[in-house]
């Protein structure tokens, strides 16, 4: 592998990652900002150490829980998946914000 | 009474109040209201009815302090120490060495029962005495010398006198050092001693000498050879021990019946080899002291009214948490012979045990005899006991015990809003926030 052949691998990419819709890549935004939450939230635990170990919990599993949620939005979402040929995106988005709603339900009983 | 008819309920009011007042007063005045800790009935058995007046000084000592003596012959057959589960007296005093056996319903096992039951006995051996006093002082914890020919011999440390002696008349004046069981002043003569020894186990608490023979002393026959050294020697022999029982119940065991006669008494008293003549011999005030402590005029404690409440609160509840903070409170008060008066010391401690004590601290006292301190409950939740074990050379011992049980947090008594935690709220919120934006932008955009 040499250096052209990563640049063009990476311009390969980028190019074909623009060729998607515009919805996807907004949910592809919201699931970029939710997993660096988390991130974060792993790298202060690290940092100062588990004491409430359930707000932990919480924080990590409400950007983690959205991530998944989210990425199940984006999969019936897809044109290109033969599976979800079938379903209305508003089901999909209802089944979305439905599932959401009772994520942060148990994220705030949860946090202590 | 049919004049003045709004008189008579003023009278009546006017009395209330004056009884009322005067009992208040009372009753803060008074100390508590327990009653003395030991009666005054003793029991003495003699072997000779000569002791009770070559032994006067002793026995008047007692009756001057109010004890109420009742001689009799060992082989009585009236003499009995209880009725059914009454006893009959409160103290027994055995002065009777060479009694093999006891009249009436007295025997060995009775006289233990009679110790057990927490009451007190002094028992004096001598130069003959019977197996079965040496039983019963190896049921208290004593082992005299087996041979039965044997005195304390110590050519060293014995009495001068007018003729030389065979060296059994010894002189000791090596006392344990404890106040409480010999007095606040000290015995400036040595006390005169002719019987037999005796040993104690180093490993047994309960018993301790008082006065221990020199270290020139030794029990052997003074009449024969020794044919092999004496097994008991040195200041391993005690002449004089006490036992103070589980119970409290004290027993004193002496080797020498003839010390406490007025003979020695009043003698004067020269050790072999000192210069000074101590013109009257240390055993009155000796034993006179010791006499006391044994009838629990001296360094008899009981304790009252233990009480424990949340700090800040006064009634008792029936339940504490972790992390609460506690008072706890116990009133000791000591026996001064004739009145109870307020324990004063430093070293009384409270654990808060539950199979091991989480908590030790000292209690500390005031002047009206209540010993008190405060500490937090430990992290850890179960059934506790507040115990005080106290075991003071010469106290009786208090063990006092209180149980109660310690929860955990309830689901709404834990710690809101920790500051640690402050980004993971920030983060659950701003998914929150995030996905309700998510919302707008996907149903809008285009």
């Amino acid at each position: 592998m040499t250096r052209s052949d990563a640049q063009a691998l990476i311009r390969s990419l980028r190019s074909a990652y623009a060729a998607t819709p515009k919805n996807l890549k907004i949910i592809d935004l919201y699931l970029a900002f939710s997993v660096s939450s988390a991130l974060i939230q792993v790298i202060y635990m690290a940092m100062v150490g588990s004491f409430p170990f359930n707000s932990f919990l919480s924080g990590v599993l409400s950007c983690v829980g959205t991530a998944v949620l989210a990425v199940c939005l984006r999969i019936q979402l897809n044109k290109e998946n033969k599976e979800f040929k079938d379903l209305a995106p508003e089901r999909a988005f209802a089944d979305f914000v439905l599932c959401n709603l009772v994520l942060h339900l148990v994220i705030i009983n949860f946090l202590g | 009474m049919s004049a003045s008819p709004s008189f008579s309920p003023l009278v009546l009011l006017l009395i209330t109040l004056i009884t009322l007042f005067s009992s208040a007063f009372f009753a803060a005045a008074a100390s508590p209201s327990l009653s003395p800790p030991r009666g005054k009935k003793i029991l003495v058995l003699l072997d000779d009815i000569a002791v009770k007046s070559s032994h006067s000084l002793y026995f008047s000592s007692l009756s001057s302090r109010g004890y109420d003596l009742d001689f009799k012959l060992s082989g009585d057959p009236s003499a009995s120490l209880r009725h059914y589960s009454h006893y009959l007296y409160d103290g027994l005093v055995l002065f009777c060495p060479s009694t093999e056996r006891f009249g009436g319903s007295i025997d060995q096992a009775a006289i233990l029962d009679f110790v057990d039951s927490g009451h007190d006995l002094i028992i004096a051996a001598d130069a003959n005495a019977s197996d079965l006093i040496k039983e019963i002082a190896t049921e208290c914890g004593v082992d005299f010398d087996e041979d039965p020919s044997a005195m304390v011999v110590d050519h060293l440390s014995y009495a001068v006198s007018e003729y030389e002696g065979d060296h059994t008349l010894i002189v000791a004046n090596d006392f344990i050092q404890a106040d409480i069981i010999l007095g606040n002043k000290k015995i400036e003569a040595p006390v005169l001693f002719q019987g037999i020894g005796h040993s104690i186990n180093p490993a047994n608490s309960l018993v301790f000498k008082v006065l221990s023979a020199s270290h020139a002393a030794y029990s052997a026959n003074p009449n024969a050879k020794l044919s092999a050294p004496p097994s008991l020697s040195g200041s391993a022999i005690s002449l004089v021990s006490v036992m103070q029982a589980r119970n409290n119940a004290r027993v004193l065991i002496s080797g020498s019946l003839s010390m406490f006669s007025n003979r020695f008494f009043r003698s004067s008293v020269q050790q072999y080899g000192a210069t000074i003549r101590h013109q009257k011999a240390g055993n009155e005030q000796f034993l006179t002291e010791i006499s006391k402590w044994i009838f629990h005029e001296r360094g008899h404690l009981q304790a009252m009214n233990v009480r424990h409440n949340k700090a800040g609160e006064v009634d008792e509840p029936p339940m504490y948490r972790i992390n609460d903070d506690l008072e706890y409170s116990v009133e000791i008060y000591e026996w001064s012979g004739t009145s109870w008066e307020p324990y004063v010391a430093n070293d009384v401690q409270v654990q808060f045990y539950m199979m091991s004590p989480y908590v030790l601290k000292t209690l500390s006292a005031d002047k009206k005899g209540v010993f008190s301190t405060s500490f937090k409950v430990p992290d850890v939740y179960g059934v506790f006991q507040f115990k005080v074990e106290y075991q003071k050379l010469g106290y009786t011992g208090l063990s006092l015990s209180k149980q109660i049980p310690v929860r955990p947090f309830r689901h709404n008594e834990y710690e809101r809003f920790i500051p640690t935690a402050y980004p993971y709220y920030g983060a659950a919120f701003s998914m929150m926030a995030g996905f309700f934006l998510f919302t707008f932008v996907h149903l809008y955009n285009k």
